[in-house]
């Protein structure tokens, strides 16, 4: 190619110099990459004679300028007077927009987070769910919509499931969206569904069947393994309560874990696949009846294989009373937490044994729950415990799960569901819906 | 913005407001010409004449048309253009004659890739944005589905190519030499087109064709060739197969192509091989052909059962020469002999084991089992072991160092651990080291001592107790004799003949007759001063002596003037020492002045006079029986070329029938108590048990010395009952209770 090494670029009449090891960076599947590719410049001996290739790109020159020093250096310097809309624009033209959202935000650190933005809401209702895309996009459910966002913070087109109470989204990818719903008295709606995060088309709808006959549900909280597997708790009309079991690749019904007495599975408010343990657990926190429980399932041996219940524990409304629980990554205990916020550890390599609450309710000043407060959530990331409580987040970390950060804002009110995904954390607000992107900065210079 | 473009404001009347256009009309040949320029540019592509082409430019019209919402047509136009170059290509590839068809197929091919990247470089922006939000193909996989549809699966090339790859694949297992490396980017092209393609195009008919060729090749070979021959074949056709997959197919076909080998030469005829006559497993194991075995092993792992047949039949095959073995007659005349083949089959098969069958675990419990059974079909196994041993520990038989004796004894204590009825190895054990003791022909003491130890961790302590009782008795009458001599004064004992007594304690050696007999009155007054002395220092003790197992050593000057030491038993010294005071004895005489029982007098006679070469009596007349009348003298030419003479007893060493029968009957004996025993450890523990559980539990205790007869264990029950050690239950009799 060009002597040197060197390349000379017209962009919208503005030159630019740079090297092929420099444009490398771009990789061979953007447009810079054809641009350069040999296949592509058979005979282009230079004609200026000067050793040097020229290519004229018919594209706004301050935006090449910005991406150029994006190859150059890999960190993303976004001058103020350039809105950051035309810059993503430019970069999906040059095919370097994942270059730019690699270098928008750093690597994920509970401790370093900023607040980045702040979403407004539009939702009428009140928002029940939010969901961290892989990719740093999310969505939002709202009573019978999921709004969903891309990364850049631009809504999509919102997605429903014939418009009924959605129960719980997830991500099974960046671009596929899991849906599941309540089924309405007398419509045979509900259930759960896959949706093109992109489009908010309907990709497939999940169906259960008992005794080969497909029966609408309503679907509860939702679940996947690394390789195959989609779990959801699922209610039936005529009480066929359970965990159903779904093929990731063909969407068909794999398997159904009916629920025994005293484990309340097909109201499960979380389910969480270990992967090491090789078992989905599930935490029922909020029975109509029963107590709460949480177990662990194994699929291939179709038993619980450890469970835990309060049952006889908490007997007045006073008394602490399990709200959120999370399987740590280590996969050794449940975090579990209460009205309190106190934290309590539930081990799960030992069979029974109750909750270990740590005493942390004693070092914060005890605040009676009021009326505005929302219940906690927990959620884990690199080692990192966190808890939402009222209107802040609690980061926790190290082996001990000391306090290391709060996360708070000052309006929005309590924070009713968070989510960590793409590297961002995405916190959703009681009042006016409104959600809060914080990500970590990229790293100091120096 | 409003007047930008040329559409907006043509027609300007005043009074009205415009409706705001949000976005200027586009040329309403925009579409056409845009994709004009595209489509010329692929055709120059695909014609290799793509030098003269702008990239940007290219790339700016199609995301210009993406960005106006064309991208579905387009999209469409593509797939039409790419399908009639495809076309074209194929018309050119239908065309390629005979062996020109796979190069003309893949230049066609590369040409295709080629254009293809440089397309969906055109193309890059659509499918970044169009083709994820709509589930479209992204171009190159788009491109790569038309090549499929278009070219591999037409009519005209699909069985063609399948055809054209399995022909080259069958003249190369036939010997021709074909061109691998288009063989390999054919596949390769098969593969890069999906695994399903590659699957359903090449594989399952490959597969299938490779199926008939080795079914048809095996009928062929196992009609005309021996096993051995056989397998080295299906040996050669799978390393060929390995070869050709690591040449140009894919890995995973490895494992599939080699089951078919498997299945078609070697399990569709598994039994046949392994049992073929003459060359068969049978003859492998005969022959020793550890090639052949090794390699029939490891054929036959890849076989579901393959190694669990050739475990049985082999297992057959040790059971049935051992069989043959140990039951011929022939063989029962050399008990030596009998153990030594024994001991060679079992090398023999250990080593095949161990170098063919990759010392498999489940071969050798087969070879266990197999000789544990035939071993056991002969019920004097336990003697001729015994005598075995006793050949091998006897001094002088054979000058064997220690370690070679060291590695016989353990091949023994294996053959040994195959036995079931282990007390009576014990019972002959103990008399034949008796003799060895007794005779001093004990070669090795240490030889002894690290047999006995074998033993000792094979059966536990209580097995060789007693044995270890003889040791110590020989080295006590060793003390004691000395001790004899230091205490009595030597005039007393002047000229007498010296001893050497052994004091053996009554129960730990095997119980003998007592034979008494005279002997000379030189012996007598010696024998009693020792008695004297042995009694005065011993309490309460009763000395009996067993004439029949001694030896002496004594002097004797012949008429012909030649002195000889003569070693012979002490019966031998008895009738030599008749002979001081007469010439010429008759049978009788000799008879009545020893008193030495009939059988043992005539063994004893007929070594001194008959025996070749150590003929110290001569007897008249000549002949080997001896009557009563016949009479016996000094052989006064006696000659040797030694001066010690060692004159050996004619002696049974195997035991003859009624001997076998009262060893047989003692042992049954013997287990009557270890039976009795075995069953009141088993009521005290248990309390209540019921028949059935006693006997198994009885035959469990006892199996490791021997197996215990049902019948007897009833018996000795009964008595047990009678004796009131047991008692039956009252409403069940099949229970019985332990009485304290």
């Amino acid at each position: 190619m060009a002597a040197g090494g060197r390349v000379r670029f017209n962009v919208g009449g503005q030159v630019f110099e740079t090297t092929t090891t420099t444009l490398a960076n771009a990789g061979r599947d953007s447009m810079l990459g054809a641009l350069l590719d040999s296949s592509w410049n058979v005979s282009s001996s230079s004609p200026s004679g000067g050793g040097v290739a020229e290519y004229f790109i018919d594209r706004n020159p301050a935006c090449f300028a910005v991406l150029l020093d994006l190859l150059r250096t890999g960190s993303l310097h976004v001058p103020p007077h350039l809105p950051e809309k035309l810059l993503y624009r430019e970069a999906l033209y040059y095919g370097l927009l994942d270059h730019v959202r690699a270098a928008r935000w750093g690597a994920f650190d509970g401790d370093r987070i900023r607040l980045a933005e702040s979403v407004p809401g539009r939702a009428p209702g009140d928002g029940t769910a939010i969901r961290a895309a892989p990719d740093g996009g999310c969505c939002v459910a709202h009573g019978g919509a999921v709004r969903v966002y891309n990364w850049m913070l631009d809504e999509r087109r919102p997605v429903s499931l014939d418009h009924s109470q959605v129960n719980d989204a997830a991500y099974l990818d960046a671009a596929t969206l899991l849906i599941a719903a309540r089924e309405r008295l007398g419509k045979r709606d509900g259930g759960m569904a896959a949706f093109s995060a992109v489009s908010g088309d309907l990709r497939h709808r999940f169906r259960v069947a008992h005794d080969r006959q497909v029966k609408s549900f309503t679907a509860g909280a939702m679940a996947f393994d690394q390789e195959s597997r989609i779990f959801a708790s699922c209610k039936g009309r005529l009480n066929e309560y359970g965990i159903g079991v779904w093929d990731r690749v063909t969407g068909e019904q794999a398997d159904f874990f009916y629920e025994h007495p005293g484990c309340a599975l097909g109201d499960a408010d979380k389910l969480q696949w270990l992967d090491a343990t090789n078992a989905l657990m599930v935490a029922t926190l909020f029975p109509k009846a029963d107590n709460c429980f949480i177990g662990l399932l194994d699929f291939r041996a179709k038993n619980v294989v450890w469970s835990w219940s309060d049952a006889g524990v908490a007997a007045s409304l006073d008394d602490k009373r399990v709200l959120h629980a999370i399987a740590m990554e280590d996969e050794r205990s449940v975090c579990v937490i209460n009205q309190y916020d106190d934290l309590g550890f539930l081990d799960l390599r030992s069979g029974a044994g109750g909750v270990r609450w740590s005493s942390r309710s004693k070092l914060m000043n005890r605040k009676v729950p009021g009326e505005e407060s929302c219940y906690p959530k927990l959620a884990t990331h690199g080692g990192q415990l966190f808890s939402s409580m009222n209107d802040s987040i609690s980061v926790f970390s190290g082996p001990e799960y000391v306090l290391t950060s709060t996360l708070r804002r000052s309006h929005g009110g309590a924070i009713c569901d968070f989510s960590i995904g793409g590297d961002r954390l995405f916190a959703l607000h009681n009042e006016e819906n409104v959600f809060d992107v914080w990500e970590t900065p990229p790293p100091p210079i120096i | 913005m409003m007047n930008g473009g040329g559409g907006g404001g043509q027609k300007k009347r005043a009074p009205r407001i415009e409706p705001f256009r949000h976005r200027v009309e586009t040329d309403p040949k925009f579409f056409d010409k845009s994709w004009r320029k595209l489509h010329d540019a692929i055709r120059e592509i695909y014609n290799h004449n793509a030098s003269g082409l702008s990239f940007e430019e290219l790339y700016r019209t199609a995301y210009n048309m993406v960005l106006n919402k064309f991208a579905p047509q387009l999209y469409e136009k593509l797939t039409e253009n790419m399908k009639e170059h495809l076309e074209d290509m194929r018309t050119c590839i239908d065309a390629a004659q005979g062996g020109l068809f796979l190069e003309e197929l893949q230049r066609k091919w590369n040409d295709h890739n080629k254009a293809l990247t440089m397309i969906r470089d055109i193309l890059m922006y659509m499918d970044r944005t169009y083709i994820p939000t709509n589930k479209k193909t992204p171009v190159f996989d788009h491109g790569l589905e038309l090549w499929r549809d278009t070219i591999v699966r037409s009519p005209t090339i699909q069985g063609r190519l399948s055809d054209t790859l399995l022909e080259l694949i069958h003249s190369e297992r036939t010997g021709e030499v074909i061109n691998r490396g288009l063989m390999r980017t054919t596949t390769k092209m098969l593969m890069d087109l999906g695994l399903s393609v590659y699957q359903d195009d090449f594989e399952r008919p490959f597969l299938e064709v490779s199926a008939s060729f080795y079914s048809g090749e095996s009928q062929q070979f196992i009609e005309c060739c021996a096993c051995g021959e056989y397998l080295k074949q299906a040996e050669r056709r799978l390393s060929e197969e390995s070869e050709r997959v690591s040449q140009y197919l894919d890995v995973k076909t490895h494992e599939k192509i080699t089951a078919v080998v498997v299945n078609e030469m070697l399990a569709n005829h598994m039994q046949r091989l392994i049992l073929m006559e003459n060359s068969g497993l049978v003859n492998m194991l005969v022959e020793d052909r550890y090639e052949d075995l090794t390699r029939m092993y490891t054929l036959f792992n890849h076989v579901p059962d393959g190694l669990t047949t050739i475990r049985s039949v082999m297992a057959s095959h040790i059971k049935d020469t051992g069989k043959s073995l140990v039951t011929d007659p022939e063989r029962l005349k050399d008990p030596v002999d009998f153990v030594q083949r024994l001991l060679n089959m079992k090398d023999k098969y250990d080593n095949i084991i161990n170098v063919s069958f990759s010392n498999d675990k489940s071969f050798l419990n087969a070879l266990n089992s197999s000789f544990e059974h035939f071993i056991n079909l002969n019920n004097r196994s336990p003697e001729f072991i015994s005598l075995f041993v006793d050949d091998k520990l006897r001094k002088g038989v054979k000058e064997a160092n220690e370690e070679d004796l060291e590695t016989v004894l353990d091949k023994v204590m294996m053959l040994f651990r195959y036995l079931q009825e282990k007390d009576l190895f014990e019972k002959y054990y103990k008399q034949h080291l008796a003799k060895r003791l007794l005779s001093g022909r004990a070669a090795s003491d240490d030889s002894e001592r690290s047999m006995l130890v074998k033993l000792k961790t094979e059966c536990g302590y209580q097995f060789t107790s007693k044995l270890e009782g003889m040791f110590t008795d020989l080295k006590t009458s060793e003390d004691t004799t000395q001790g004899f001599y230091a205490s009595t004064s030597s005039e007393l004992l002047a000229d007498a003949p010296t001893i050497s007594v052994q004091i053996l304690t009554t129960g730990s050696w095997p119980t003998q007759t007592c034979n008494t007999c005279n002997l000379p009155p030189e012996i007598v007054s010696v024998s009693e001063k020792f008695r004297a002395y042995y009694l005065g220092t011993h309490n309460g003790r009763r000395l009996t002596w067993q004439t029949n197992m001694g030896h002496a050593d004594i002097k004797a000057t012949f008429g012909n003037g030649s002195k000889h030491e003569l070693n012979v038993s002490t019966y031998q010294m008895c009738v030599l020492m008749l002979f001081n005071s007469s010439d010429v004895l008759t049978y009788r005489e000799i008879e009545q002045s020893t008193a030495i029982p009939a059988a043992d007098l005539k063994r004893c006679l007929q070594s001194l006079a008959l025996v070749k070469g150590k003929q110290v009596l001569r007897k008249e007349p000549m002949s080997r029986d001896i009557a009563d009348d016949d009479s016996f003298f000094v052989n006064d030419k006696f000659t040797s070329k030694l001066f010690k003479v060692k004159i050996g007893t004619v002696a049974a060493q195997k035991e003859t029938d009624p001997e076998k029968l009262e060893t047989r009957q003692r042992v049954e004996e013997d287990r009557k108590p270890q039976i009795e025993a075995a069953i009141v450890r088993i009521m005290k523990s248990r309390r209540v048990l019921d028949h059935n559980s006693i006997m198994m539990e009885v035959t469990k205790q006892l199996q490791p010395r021997f197996m215990p007869n049902p019948v007897v264990i009833k018996k000795r029950i009964e008595s047990l009952i009678e004796r009131e050690f047991l008692e039956r239950d009252k409403t069940d009799r099949k229970m019985y209770r332990y009485l304290a």
